[in-house]
């Protein structure tokens, strides 16, 4: 007999009937449950089971997973341990995608909204595709096809470049949008190295790593490719332990890993950066050419504005650690950069997220120059272009200046539709653009999501979009590990509901909108987009897959083995070389309260939901975060001795005022914090976005002020904000219990060596 | 099905603190490969999260000279397990390739394992475990799903052991080093965890946790709990100094 401990319970007494029958109508059915009393875990059998190879999307770095699926469902993410990029591991945003795919508020089908009662009502898929090609087709043929503007995730791969060709072949304006995009980031890059795309950070190699602001471990850029390569730094066999400072005016995950943490005041990266510099040339340590480029042949003296004990002042430094230790940890950071080589510069985040974003990148990049890391082991590693050369190899979000201009745009009414996909603009914008507003004079917002979220809630026509595991895709990793990689996304299940994938409505479309639109997009599906790229790299006659032949075979054994990469297609290019750094620092400004009563704000992407884009997700809800442990909330952190000299407590609800406008969020103090900041975790704060999201905590971008860097980019760490006390008071949720964490002198669970034991 | 028992296996687990970040990456894999229930907000206000492995962050020193120590922790699967003993109903007993087993469905909720259990590795289901209908499909079918009133924690996962050892049975071969891990290991960026045979002396865990490792230690080893899970001390070059600077 079948007896299922449900039924066990029922027939073994009254009590527990009654207690069953309390709790009846969330009991789980019964097929995962306890089958058997003689069966123990030890001995469960388990079925048959299939494992895909595909991409995760819950990232912007999209990392290659195996997911494993049984009868037909998917069960389980894991690294594709063949995928360059992550090599077999993965992040817990990735293992979340099946939450993204089993979402109990999934879209389910297109719904249309009424204009009179603002209700939205469920339509059939050719209903809102009709009256979006009506549209569209009418706004073409009188003209004004520029009235569309097409609004997406920064897309690489070939979907970017179906979206691009369309709304080219249309006429209309395609615009990417990221909410702490990169673009500080590549206009460095592209300055100190002359890169149009994002080289490959060797950190594996590396044997000193000087991170600036840059999160790497955390969220920057590619966060799991970062940790493989770390685990390597710190522990891996036949090599010596690497060093790792994080100059950061936060306590990050990556400052929290790190051997030394410089707590700079914020903006002031670029400004230690040049002063090492002069330390390390007027040391004579770095690499000659290197030091007459930067100083323009006329040595130390360029860089009289970089002094040390100048430099320790105003980076805060000397206020911490006084004078003479500041002095000396610069030097010795100076010296240890030089001669612990390889050695490794990177910066980005908060330090590229000031007014002054791009002169600090600009000095943390070329310190490589003068260790002689660029372009070598263990360095700056530049990557190749694409395999495929029409397809988008790099894709950035467009800075907030064009988001204003936009936004002005909008208002005076000069755009009719917005078509918008993976993006979150109501949510991801400064407040003070007021976007939402802005959004509403459009005639038509279309919005694709797979989970409704606060853009979704305005639009008109919500068209059900298929998740990453059911749809088809490929991707050009950016950066690329140091040589070409394309990856392969499969669907690993079939689609849930009557959804469909973004690039195959576009595809569908484009033919009834006009033909020369249907002659710009020959493919039925995206399906075929993919596989016509597998045949050009099948052409190639190259990579790991290349003996296998026909095309056939090639692309089944691509699918299955996640993509295809060519380790020896590596970059051909040469480094320009170190230029004149400024003579004189650009030094951040800040908007907002400039008296000693205010606090830098420092927003900061949640490990798990990152800017909002997870916050759906219960798992990556309930993630503790690395180092306070919050779950769930908005907290913010604060300097222990301030918050006692403010007469805050851990769970006071206080305000965040900035001129941009004002947050409730909940007090934690912290060791780990400088006593002029203030961290506030991205994420939460959406008006909808699912169960799991929806009014939950605050969202910073509500406070930060639209300041901008000289690339136009959104300076999101240069606004000041003021601490107003509520009388409200709340439990701040965290696995960490009621008592500060520190071990026990007599018992240390965690032990530390210097180790000096040769490990 | 009757399970071979002859293995020379003896599962343990090297944590190289070294390499640590505190990404959670190994909790989520482990609350997905394990359908452990959903952490509420609310479960979370009562402390009664179920995280069978989870990263502690401890403090150390003041600003600006502080440190965050991460220990990922999970069940020591103890070689003299004080949660054994104490179970009325042999619901948690060792099994002979090193693992501290629960049998659900002897388990009627006595708690004393986990009230005996010196490093709070066990997890009582205070309430039933629900997900949203879609959500269930996640579910992993090799998994039991635990009622309320029942006590869990980590396996080692030791589903995944099993279907290793069936895979080798059908090959006619052994289980090989490295050829499966449980979730947090498999998961693991840096290469933290490491999981194996120790009974293998070949065995990359057996390597790492040999004797005379200058950073071995094991969690509150003066409680003689012999545990299973072998630690690997964090390095930090300037603790000295920082020891002294931060005694000011
Ligand atoms: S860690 Fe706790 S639960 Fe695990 S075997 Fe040891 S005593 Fe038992
Ligand atoms: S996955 Fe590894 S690095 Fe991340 S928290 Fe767990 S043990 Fe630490």
């Amino acid at each position: 007999m079948d007896l299922t401990r449900r039924r066990f319970l029922q027939l073994s007494g009254v009590g527990a009937l009654g207690a069953i029958v309390f709790n009846g109508c969330s009991i789980p059915e019964t097929e995962l449950e306890i089958q058997s009393p003689v069966l123990i875990p030890e001995d469960v059998v388990a079925g048959g089971e299939s494992w895909y190879a595909s991409l995760c999307r819950q990232c912007p770095s999209v990392e290659g997973v195996l997911v494993r699926v049984v009868e037909g469902r998917a069960k389980k993410v894991e690294g594709n341990p063949e995928y360059p990029l992550n090599l077999g591991k993965h992040s817990a945003r990735c293992e979340a995608a099946l939450q993204e795919l089993y979402h109990p508020d999934r879209l389910q089908q297109p719904f249309r909204r009424d204009g009179a009662t603002g209700q939205n009502k469920p339509i059939t898929w050719d209903e809102g595709l009709n009256e979006l090609v009506t549209r569209l087709k009418a706004l073409r043929d009188a003209g004004q096809a520029s009235r569309v503007l097409v609004i997406t995730d920064p897309l690489r791969g070939h979907l970017g470049k179906v979206t691009q060709l369309f709304a080219a072949a249309y006429g209309a304006q395609h615009l990417a949008f990221e909410p702490m995009e990169r673009v500080v980031l590549r206009q460095a890059i592209k300055d100190v190295y002359g890169q149009d795309r994002l080289p490959h950070f060797d950190i594996g190699n590396s044997a000193y790593v000087l991170s600036f602001g840059a999160d790497f471990l955390g969220t920057w850029v590619s966060p799991v490719s970062h940790s493989v390569a770390y685990g390597e730094f710190r522990q891996g066999e036949g090599r010596g332990r690497g060093l790792l400072v994080q100059v950061e005016p936060r306590f990050s995950m990556t400052a929290a890993s790190a051997d030394r943490w410089l707590p700079v005041r914020p903006g002031t990266e670029g400004l230690l950066a040049l002063a090492l510099a002069r330390e390390i040339i007027a040391e004579g340590l770095a690499d000659p050419d290197a030091a007459r480029a930067l100083t323009d042949g006329r040595g130390i003296a360029a860089l009289d504005a970089y002094g040390l004990e100048r430099v320790a002042d105003d980076t805060g430094l000397t206020t911490y650690f006084g004078k003479e230790r500041a002095v000396q940890l610069i030097q010795e950071v100076a010296h240890d950069f030089a001669t612990k080589r390889p050695s490794l510069a990177l910066g980005g985040d908060t330090a590229a997220a000031h007014t002054n974003g791009l002169f600090n990148l600009r000095a943390i990049y070329a310190l490589n120059y003068l260790v002689g890391s660029v372009g070598a082991k263990g360095g700056v590693i530049f990557n190749p272009p694409s395999p495929i050369d029409d397809v988008p190899d790099t894709a950035s979000g467009a800075p907030l200046s064009r988001w204003q201009e936009v936004a002005e745009r909008l208002q005076r009414g000069e755009f009719d539709v917005v078509i918008t996909r993976g993006v979150n603009l109501v949510h991801g914008l400064p407040g003070a653009l007021q976007f939402q507003e802005a959004l509403k004079k459009a005639d038509l917002i279309v919005s694709f999501a797979s989970v409704p979220d606060d853009t979704t809630a305005i639009a008109d026509l919500v068209l059900s979009e298929h998740v990453a595991l059911e749809a088809w895709g490929d991707d050009i990793p950016d950066p690329a590990p140091g040589y070409q990689t394309v990856g392969f996304q499969q669907p690993v299940v079939r689609p849930l509901y009557d959804s469909r994938a973004f690039g195959d409505v576009l595809l569908a479309i484009a033919p009834e909108i006009g033909d020369d639109l249907g002659a710009a997009l020959p493919w039925n599906t995206m399906q075929d987009v993919v596989k016509e790229g597998a045949q050009r790299l099948f052409a190639l006659n190259r990579g790991w897959a290349k003996a296998t032949a026909p095309f056939d075979a090639f692309w089944v054994r691509v699918l299955g083995g996640g993509g295809w990469w060519d380790t020896t297609a590596i970059s051909a290019q040469k480094a320009p070389g170190a230029s004149k750094a400024p003579a004189e620092p650009v030094r951040p400004s800040f908007a907002g309260d400039a008296s000693s009563d205010a606090f830098y704000l420092l927003p900061f992407r949640s490990h798990a939901l990152l800017e909002g884009r997870n916050a759906h997700l219960p798992w990556l809800q309930a993630s503790p975060d690395p180092t306070t442990t919050g779950v769930w909330q908005t907290w913010v952190e604060i300097n222990q001795k301030e918050a006692e000299r403010l007469e805050i407590r851990e769970g006071d609800l206080v305000e965040l005022v900035s001129p941009a406008g004002a947050i409730e969020v909940i007090v934690y103090p912290t060791p780990a914090a400088a006593p002029d900041v203030l961290s506030v975790p991205m994420g939460q704060g959406h008006a909808s976005y699912g169960r799991y999201a929806k009014k939950r905590g605050a969202n910073p971008f509500q406070v930060i002020a639209p300041q901008k860097d000289e690339t136009g980019a959104l300076a999101w760490a240069a606004t000041r904000v003021v601490i107003r006390k509520t009388e409200k008071r709340t439990r701040m949720i965290k696995l960490e219990g009621l008592v500060e964490a520190r071990q026990m002198e007599e018992s240390p669970v965690i032990q530390v060596t210097r180790g000096e034991e040769g490990s | 099905m009757t399970v071979r028992t002859e293995w020379d296996h003896k599962w343990s687990m090297v944590v190289d603190i070294d390499r640590c970040t505190g990404c959670q990456a190994c909790v989520v894999a482990c609350q997905a490969e394990n359908n452990v229930p959903i952490n509420t907000e609310d479960i979370f206000k009562q402390s009664r999260a179920i995280e069978w492995i989870r990263i502690e962050r401890y403090w150390e020193g003041e600003f600006p000279d502080v440190k965050a120590r991460y220990l990922p922790a999970m069940c020591q699967h103890c070689g003299n397990a004080p949660c054994e003993p104490v179970c009325p109903v042999y619901a948690t007993y060792h099994n002979d390739e090193g693992l501290n087993v629960q049998v659900y469905n002897r388990c009627i909720g006595t708690r004393f394992c986990a009230n005996n259990c010196p490093f709070e590795m066990r997890f009582f289901n205070w309430w039933q475990p629900v997900w949203p209908e879609s959500l269930r499909n996640q579910l992993n079918p090799d998994v039991t799903v635990r009622n309320r009133g029942i006590m869990e924690k980590c396996t080692f996962c030791v589903q995944r052991i099993r279907r290793a050892e069936r895979t080798a049975i059908q090959e006619e071969r052994d289980v090989k080093d490295g050829e499966f891990a449980p979730a947090c290991v498999q998961a693991c960026p840096t290469g933290t965890l490491v999981f194996g045979n120790s009974n293998d002396p070949n065995s990359r865990v057996a390597q790492l946790m040999k004797s005379d490792h200058p950073r071995r230690y094991r969690l509150l080893e003066h409680l003689g709990t012999e545990p299973n899970v072998v630690y690997l001390k964090k390095v930090d070059p300037y603790l000295k100094e920082e020891a002294h600077n931060g005694s000011h």
